[in-house]
């Protein structure tokens, strides 16, 4: 390497440039942007190395990943190499489809497989996977100084998401609570607000839904203006899935809860109260009057697909799903926009429920102390930094990366309000379920009741009576109720 | 055959290969198109050719909303062809003669450990499969081709042993006994006669169990690694997080089913004869 390029290099490590600064002067001195930003990211990785941390521990140790296919796990891959020089360990991974992910790990972890050390998991899968035993507690090595580099900065992961992904164990115990169990750490985030097609918003003369009444009418009013288009996207199939997004994430900006938690620590259904019956009736009607015509089928894929080719007018739903529809050959590429959205007019600070793509580390790992440093690598900042300016790692969990002026510029240009959507919603985005082991069951069988209220088949008021009902059941023969 | 009903008749059969064949054709059609002209709103078969979804399966490139994804499409349709050919092959070296014991040679347990087989087809796949994870693990046998041709045979042998057993009950055992008097052993009775006149059933059943081999997909996503997956799991990797490569899809459906299609043509004379001749009794 030149001396100039030399010099810079380190003053950026000594933090004497920003990032910003070092890429400008390199760019100035004829190095393109790709590499200068590799350049910058393997210096960033090689300043890791002079923290006094030993990063050489595990050297010619091998750690075996199980991930799931997905830009996450793609920025990863992209940037291991770093990961390989810092330490000397080296990293074989599987890479399976995200349909058949989950059964994958399940049955690898009932197995008790010790083949893989880590894997990706979904936060509220560890809420199985932590009570039976197949993951570990990752406090013991986040509060390790021997084992935690010092510039690892735990404390930098957005507070939300961190507790999100920590729970004691005990049904209806808070997540994050004092004694919770750090089941996975957050590696990338997705929360729930709108993406729109601002061209067809522009056209129609539309402005921004800022409330579940105005989200009725812009929906309605959208789909009069669409030639054979429908309003809103939202998701419809018999699945958790389809609470967890949109629907949940407005349903708690009333306040309201999926479950009770008596003092006893007993559940109970809190799904059929009078404020949550309004929020499914005009929930129901929104979907009746303006969704998807095959809305009962819809699931991340439909919800994005339909926003990409222009069959929706906008979605209520991951942010980061509005962002991938924004780019590739997707027919609507860069003309959607982004907002934070509160269904509750009193309320209009977002509570978006979140997904979080997360790392956990195998119970039946042989060499727990090497997965950690490759969870730490891939959850810390240098590498998430990466993942963000250079990848599609988005969201990522650190606010250090959102603060990243490159980071933020880079969404500002092509993908209009995402930044604003996150830092308003950021401070109320967490996992707003109740955790229990009932999870996906109860959850299901609220998919399979919005499922009947939308066809008519049950009115809301009597549906949701009778889903309370089946849940309080459900938890009493389970004995959490 | 008046030239009215010739017509209505011509007519009803073009109706239904139109029937059965569209969605095979609407594939065809759309593994040609990009996901953009698919996707249009509303669909139309007008369309520029391209051959790009071929070019990233055989490549590995994948184009995507979020950049360049690589794939192993064809690595998957080389385990499929591996471990069903293996499957198929084991799975009649084995089940051939055992069928042939079954039907001529009545001995005690004969009739249960026929069954025994055969109720390896009602275990729900992965009340089996966890279970035998552990064992394979043990054994060293996880993660690698052989242990999974060994479990692909819980799918191919049941399926030869019962049907070639049926036709080898059809062939008259005179036939064989008129062989046999003639100084010839028992080896050589079921090799110059058995066999030859079983030969329609027994390249039915193959057939089958290469179909239904070809055709799992719980097996080796349990039993493996992402490197050992079958085209049934491979082709899930175009559902992806950032949508859905439609024109991907299909390509990979054509390819994988060109397989099992050719086989099928070629061996469809053996199919049909060897079906219907082993499904009923003399």
């Amino acid at each position: 390497m030149y001396g100039k390029e030399k010099d810079l290099l380190h003053s950026f490590v000594n933090g004497k440039i920003s990032r910003r600064g070092l890429l400008k002067r390199l760019a100035v001195l004829g190095i393109s942007a790709p590499t200068a930003g590799v350049l910058a990211n393997a210096v960033a990785t090689n300043a890791l190395a002079q923290n006094g941390f030993d990063w050489k521990k595990h050297s010619g140790t091998t750690v075996k990943l199980l991930l799931n296919k997905h830009p996450y796990a793609d920025a990863m891959i992209a940037n291991l190499e770093n990961f390989k020089a810092l330490t000397g360990m080296d990293v074989q991974y599987d890479v399976f489809p995200e349909d058949v992910y989950f059964d994958k790990v399940t049955a690898a972890l009932s197995s008790g497989s010790s083949e893989y050390d880590a894997f990706m998991t979904g936060a509220y899968m560890t809420w199985t996977y932590g009570p039976a035993g197949w993951v570990e507690d990752l406090n013991a090595w986040i509060g390790d100084t021997s084992k935690t580099n010092p510039d690892y900065n735990w404390e930098d992961m957005l507070e939300g998401v961190r507790s999100s992904c920590a729970w004691n164990g005990q049904p209806g115990g808070a997540l994050g609570s004092e004694d919770a169990k750090q089941w996975c750490i957050p590696w990338g985030y997705e929360q729930n607000n709108l993406s729109y097609n601002s061209e067809v918003f522009s056209k129609a003369g539309l402005s921004v839904p800022r409330n579940i009444d105005e989200l009725l009418e812009t929906a309605a009013a959208a789909q009069q203006a669409m030639d054979g288009g429908y309003g809103i996207g939202v998701r419809g199939s018999r699945s958790w899935a389809t609470i967890h997004p949109g629907f949940l994430s407005g349903y708690a900006s009333y306040g309201e809860k999926d479950l009770n938690v008596s003092a006893d620590g007993k559940l109970s259904a809190a799904m059929n109260t009078d404020v949550s019956k309004e929020y499914h009736g005009k929930w129901v009607k929104m979907i009746q009057d303006s969704g998807a015509p095959d809305w009962a089928t819809h699931t991340w894929y439909q919800v994005g697909t339909d926003l990409g080719a222009g069959k929706s007018a906008m979605i209520y739903d991951a942010d980061i799903l509005g962002y991938f529809m924004n780019g590739g050959d997707n027919a609507q590429a860069g003309k959607l926009a982004y907002a934070p959205f509160s269904a509750n007019p009193e309320s209009p600070v977002p509570t978006p429920n979140i997904w979080i793509w997360s790392l956990a580390m195998s119970s039946f790992s042989n060499q727990k102390d090497a997965a950690w440093y490759f969870m730490q690598w891939a959850s810390g900042y240098e590498h998430a930094l990466f993942g963000a300016t250079k990848m599609d790692f988005v969201n990522p969990v650190r606010k250090s990366v959102w603060a990243d002026e490159m980071f933020r510029d880079r969404l500002n240009n092509s993908y209009p309000g995402y930044v604003e959507m996150h830092d308003v919603s950021a401070p109320g985005a967490k996992i707003h379920f109740t955790a229990q082991p009932l999870f996906f069951d109860l959850t299901t069988e609220w998919a399979a009741s919005l499922q009947k209220m939308v066809a008519k088949e049950v009115p809301v008021d009597e549906g949701l009576d009778q889903l309370a009902q089946s849940v309080d059941r459900q938890l009493k023969e389970a004995g959490l109720g | 055959m008046s030239p009215v009903e010739r017509v209505l008749r011509g007519l009803a059969i073009t109706l239904v290969i139109l029937f059965f064949m569209f969605p095979i054709l609407w594939i065809l059609l759309m593994s040609f198109q990009t996901n953009e002209t698919i996707l249009r709103v509303p669909p139309s078969m007008v369309f520029e050719p391209t051959l790009i979804n071929y070019r990233s399966l055989i490549t590995g490139k994948l184009q995507t909303a979020a950049g360049s994804l690589e794939i192993q499409f064809m690595r998957n349709l080389w385990n499929s062809l591996l471990l069903s050919t293996s499957s198929v092959a084991v799975g009649l070296l084995l089940g051939v003669p055992a069928a042939y014991a079954f039907a001529r040679l009545k001995f005690r347990g004969s009739e249960d450990i026929a069954f025994t087989l055969l109720s390896f087809r009602f275990a729900p796949p992965l009340l089996v499969l966890l279970p035998l994870t552990i064992y394979f693990q043990q054994i060293g046998l996880a993660n690698t081709y052989i242990g999974l041709i060994w479990v692909y045979q819980l799918i191919v042998l049941p399926l030869i042993l019962w049907i070639v057993r049926g036709y080898f009950e059809d062939i008259p055992a005179d036939v064989e006994y008129a062989y046999r008097i003639a100084g010839h052993s028992w080896f050589a009775t079921f090799r110059k006669i058995a066999l030859p006149l079983a030969k329609p059933g027994i390249a039915a059943a193959g057939l089958l169990a290469f179909i239904f081999a070809w055709n799992n997909f719980i097996f080796a996503l349990v039993l493996a690694s992402a490197d050992k997956q079958p085209v049934t799991v491979g082709a899930l990797a175009f559902v992806t997080a950032s949508g859905i490569q439609y024109g991907q899809i299909a390509a990979g459906i054509v390819l994988s089913i060109a397989p099992t299609f050719a086989l099928a043509i070629y061996a469809q004379r053996y199919l049909v004869e060897g079906l219907s001749l082993g499904a009923v009794k003399g």
